[in-house]
């Protein structure tokens, strides 16, 4: 409770300390960098959705700037509408076209993201310029502030409004990002297969968040718009957008707060630049800050050589610069390369990502206490084991090109068993598994769950149906705790709509998840681990949290793909009595495994492959001693009349 | 006659198109080793080709300066490479997209400051003077792009094949964790790989200088196309880039003929996004399968 009582008491007095601002302070400059400030925090908030929670370099932002003020503009002067329907436009535009772009963009990923952004902000800066008939084209859009509510907005009654924006923008945005959204955004960045296989849709998602984003700086726009009053296509280019992405990067990915920092910095900038002794002392600042941070870093052996002496030689040029030359101004994207080069190589975290972490070290401020875990009986009730079949295969294929991975391949999986699937490497069980839960195409084939057709190619529409797996390769959300990586997973707890999720709302159903969620990590031995990173798990952990995270959607049928795979001695046995301990509720298993003792020790049947064909099913012992299973494992067996030595195989 | 225009448009664009390609195909180069490309790359082509501008100035010939200007574009390159795209593939991350870009503002801002903010014209010993064949007009200038890119790519590629850096060159791209293991070293070979991309760059600078000028701001106009032509072959598609460069200069020449050359960039710009959409390897691109 006292972190939360902290976090909001600072929030109440920054922003009622910027309300009174006004009251005060006459200068007009001063207040107009204040409406600047606001709005560029709005516009941040939203670039941060897509560059920190998204993770994908987004040059786009700037054009949803653009495109929003030319819409409140056009709004007010073509169509003689008010304020507040421009505002309302401005958003909109941001929305709709960022959807849009989404829909698209949404199956890329990195560089070719970037690409996709990168050319819808020129497009739109084309049509920006050379649709004349509505936006004036080269000559610019003058436009009057419209009034509000028949008040005239006077300078601090137009700050007044921004700033409320920003408030209502602040909280709405807290609230969705520390929900199940913020957590699939997050969790989208970290691996976007687990978070489909998970049944949390990442298409879905992924459209959202970018849309969501957007529609910011849409509404920034419109603000940006009634602020200058005069519109130019030339504003918003791909220099503004390099500033936009200097200021989430400074401020602090992942953070409201970093958004404004990152904002404050964005529009103290040029007069930073203009005075030339205030530069001075300010890259003198980071200079030193760079060397400390650097030496440390090197003394400690915390930073690789690279990372401690990229970021001094880069402000060591800002201050040398800063000498030599007449006019910073003339220089400035120089200045702006080499303060973001440095922040993205010396503090990827941002400033309030660095002070975050030194201000939780020194208040030691403890997470707010857990919920008891949940009662796993109710959570996860013992289901029958009938014996019926579960999942059927019936002659499934997938080639690749030539190679036949899996061909023909027919089974069936009981309801209640542990079901073996085994085979030497390369005789297609993993490719089997990928089939099944949606991630390949069948080339040929039907799958049946409960007698219904299983969706096909589509890992989200399996999870859906009540599938989960595990993955071989550890799929885990690295940046998510323990905790938030089962929360991200959890099915039947959140109900609430989008809206009561914005307002804070869900308050309710956020604390019952966690107790679900705790239960389940209990379950796997993980619940005094709930709190740390995944990415900081040990490897045995890491396996154990993939079954619980793949538990959370409650499955018919569990996959676990090679679950004891590099896993030590003993945490191979633990991993055993888990897998005991989920097969006891009645979740039907189907296991992928090499240790052959572990197969033995759990499987009630056991199917092997070789070659993407069955060779051989039943029990763990029949199956052990069948001739060609053998011989699938071992090669030809020895002739009788080779020298011995070699242990007799079983007949 | 309006066959004629259409066909003297589309092979002038075309022709225009073998620089974007040649640009893209050192973006090919870089993502073959290292699945990264420079965001900065349009940059990089600008201020080699200011640089080989100030050594013609000093007076160097023609033949002497072309030399001179990849060797410069090859260190700018493996300035790119070790500023910021190590770090970022040291981390697996994708820090290398901003850092590139980061770079490439950096080299921007430099050439503003150094060689000014207005376009220069960039002397050359060859003519300019048209000639006919089969109808159209073609300059000897034109004519050089054309030899330059095909005769620098055919390098590249014999030097791929067969010699021994060229073939870890390929084994690196092929399976990076292999090449390792058989003790190639893969750092130096994204190093060569960008050196490598530096040089085409530098020579695409050369290439389009004497027609379209130099300044700083070539490099947006440049990039983006490049970036398009690359995407829309596909990153790892060889000569196809020659294809798509070719067809995209035609289309851009054509767009700003009938729509108005405030148009000139978007159909690069729509067909991008559309490839991006259909066929994120692009057209000639291989599909990837996802293993997990």
């Amino acid at each position: 409770m006292k972190r939360i009582l902290l976090l909001r008491g600072a929030e109440f007095l920054v922003f009622a300390l910027l309300a009174t601002i006004p009251k005060f302070v006459e200068n007009p400059y001063a207040l107009g960098l204040l409406t600047l400030l606001a709005i560029y925090g709005i516009l941040l908030i939203g670039l941060d959705v897509t560059v920190g929670y998204l993770g994908q370099v987004n040059l786009a932002h700037v054009a949803f700037l653009g495109l929003g003020a030319y819409a409140a503009g056009f709004v007010v002067t073509k169509l003689g509408l008010g304020m507040v329907p421009a505002l309302l436009a401005a958003t909109l535009v941001g929305l709709v076209l960022g959807g849009l772009l989404a829909l698209p963009a949404l199956r890329l990923e990195g560089p070719q993201f970037a690409l996709a952004t990168l050319s819808f902000a020129a497009l739109s800066t084309t049509a920006l310029n050379e649709l004349e008939a509505l936006t004036g084209g080269a000559q610019g859009l003058s436009l009057s502030r419209p009034p509000l509510f028949g008040h005239n907005l006077t300078p601090p009654l137009f700050y007044w409004l921004c700033m409320v924006l920003l408030a209502v923008v602040w909280m709405l945005m807290r609230n969705l990002l520390a929900s199940q959204w913020g957590r699939a955004f997050e969790a989208l960045r970290d691996s976007p297969i687990a978070t489909d296989a998970m049944g949390v849709g990442t298409y879905a998602h992924k459209v959202a968040a970018f849309a969501l984003g957007s529609s910011l700086g849409g509404l920034a726009g419109g603000l940006y718009a009634f602020n200058f009053q005069y519109l130019q296509p030339q504003s918003f280019t791909y220099d503004l957008m390099i500033i936009l992405l200097l200021g989430v990067v400074l401020g602090g990915r992942k953070s409201l707060w970093g958004a404004f920092v990152g904002a404050s910095v964005i529009v103290l900038l040029p007069n930073l630049l203009s005075n030339r002794l205030l530069f001075q002392i300010f890259s003198g600042l980071g200079f030193a800050g760079a060397l400390a941070a650097g030496l440390q870093g090197l003394y400690r052996k915390t930073t690789r050589p690279f990372q401690a002496l990229a970021p001094v030689v880069a402000m060591g040029l800002l201050v040398v610069g800063g000498l030599l030359v007449e006019n910073t101004e003339d220089w400035r994207k120089a200045i702006f390369a080499l303060m973001l080069f440095s922040v993205v190589v010396g503090l990827p975290e941002g400033i309030m990502g660095f002070l975050s972490t030194f201000l939780a070290k020194l208040f030691r401020v403890p997470h707010a206490p857990l919920p008891e875990p949940a009662d796993i009986d109710t959570m996860l009730p013992i289901r029958p084991a009938d014996g019926s079949a579960l999942l059927v295969l019936d002659d499934l294929k997938r080639y690749f090109g030539g190679v036949k991975a899996v061909d023909g391949l027919s089974m069936t999986v009981r309801a209640g068993t542990i079901h073996g699937l085994i085979g030497p490497n390369g005789s297609g069980k993993s490719t089997v598994v990928n089939v099944i839960s949606g991630l390949y195409t069948p080339t040929a084939g039907t799958m049946q769950l409960r007698g219904v057709a299983l969706p096909i190619g589509s890992l989200y529409r399996v999870a859906q149906a009540g599938v989960a797996r595990t993955f071989q390769n550890l799929q885990l959300f690295g940046e998510l705790t323990a905790l938030e990586n089962v929360l991200v997973a959890l099915k039947g707890v959140y109900r609430n709509p989008l809206p009561m999720v914005l307002l804070g709302l869900a308050r309710r159903e956020e604390r019952s998840a966690q107790a679900q969620a705790l239960a389940l990590l209990e379950l796997i031995g993980l619940r005094e681990q709930a709190l740390v990173k995944a990415k900081d798990l040990t490897y045995g952990a890491q396996r154990f949290l993939e079954i619980a995270r793949a538990l959370a959607r409650k499955p018919d049928l569990l996959i676990l793909d090679e679950p004891a795979a590099g896993l030590a001695h003993p945490d191979v046995l633990q991993q055993i009595e888990f897998i005991q301990r989920i097969h006891q509720r009645g979740i039907t298993i189907i296991l992928i495994e090499h240790h052959m003792d572990v197969v033995s020790e759990l499987c009630d049947t056991v199917t092997v492959l070789d070659g993407g064909r069955i060779i051989a099913e039943g029990t763990p012992d029949v199956v052990q001693r069948h001739p060609k299973v053998v011989e699938a494992y071992l090669g030809q067996p020895p002739q009788p009349e080779l020298p011995g030595g070699a242990e007799p195989l079983p007949a | 006659m309006n066959a004629q225009i259409i066909g003297q448009m589309a092979v002038s664009g075309a022709l225009m198109g073998l620089v974007y390609a040649l640009i893209a195909y050192g973006f090919q180069l870089t993502f073959a080793t290292s699945k990264s490309i420079n965001f900065g790359q349009g940059e990089l082509v600008m201020i080699s080709a200011f640089f080989s501008l100030t050594l013609t100035n000093l007076g160097l010939p023609y033949w002497a300066m072309v030399p001179g200007g990849l060797l410069f574009g090859a260190i700018m390159g493996l300035v790119v490479e070790r500023a910021g795209v190590r770090l970022a593939l040291e981390q697996k991350s994708e820090g290398w997209i901003l850092l590139s870009i980061i770079i490439g503002l950096f080299f921007f801002s430099a050439a503003e400051n150094i060689w000014g903010r207005d376009d220069r014209p960039f002397p050359t010993p060859i003519s300019a003077d048209p000639i006919h064949i089969l109808g159209v007009d073609v300059t000897r200038l034109e004519l050089s792009v054309a030899v330059g890119v095909f005769a620098i790519m055919g390098l590249i590629e014999l030097f791929k094949r067969r010699t021994l850096l060229g073939k870890a060159f390929e084994a690196v791209s092929a399976d990076r964790d292999a090449a390792e293991l058989m003790g190639i070293s893969s750092t130096r070979t994204v190093m060569l790989s960008y050196g490598l991309s530096g040089s085409v760059a530098a020579l695409a600078g050369i290439l389009v200088s004497p027609i379209t000028t130099v300044g700083p701001t070539m490099a947006s106009a440049l990039i983006l196309k490049a970036f398009s032509v690359a995407v829309v072959a596909g990153l790892d598609s060889g000569f196809g880039v020659v294809l798509v460069g070719m067809f995209l200069g035609a289309l851009e020449s054509l767009a700003s003929f009938y729509l108005g050359s405030g148009w000139r960039e978007a159909p690069g710009l729509i067909l991008l996004i559309l490839a991006l959409a259909l066929r994120p390897n692009g057209v000639f691109g291989k599909a990837t399968i996802r293993k997990v």
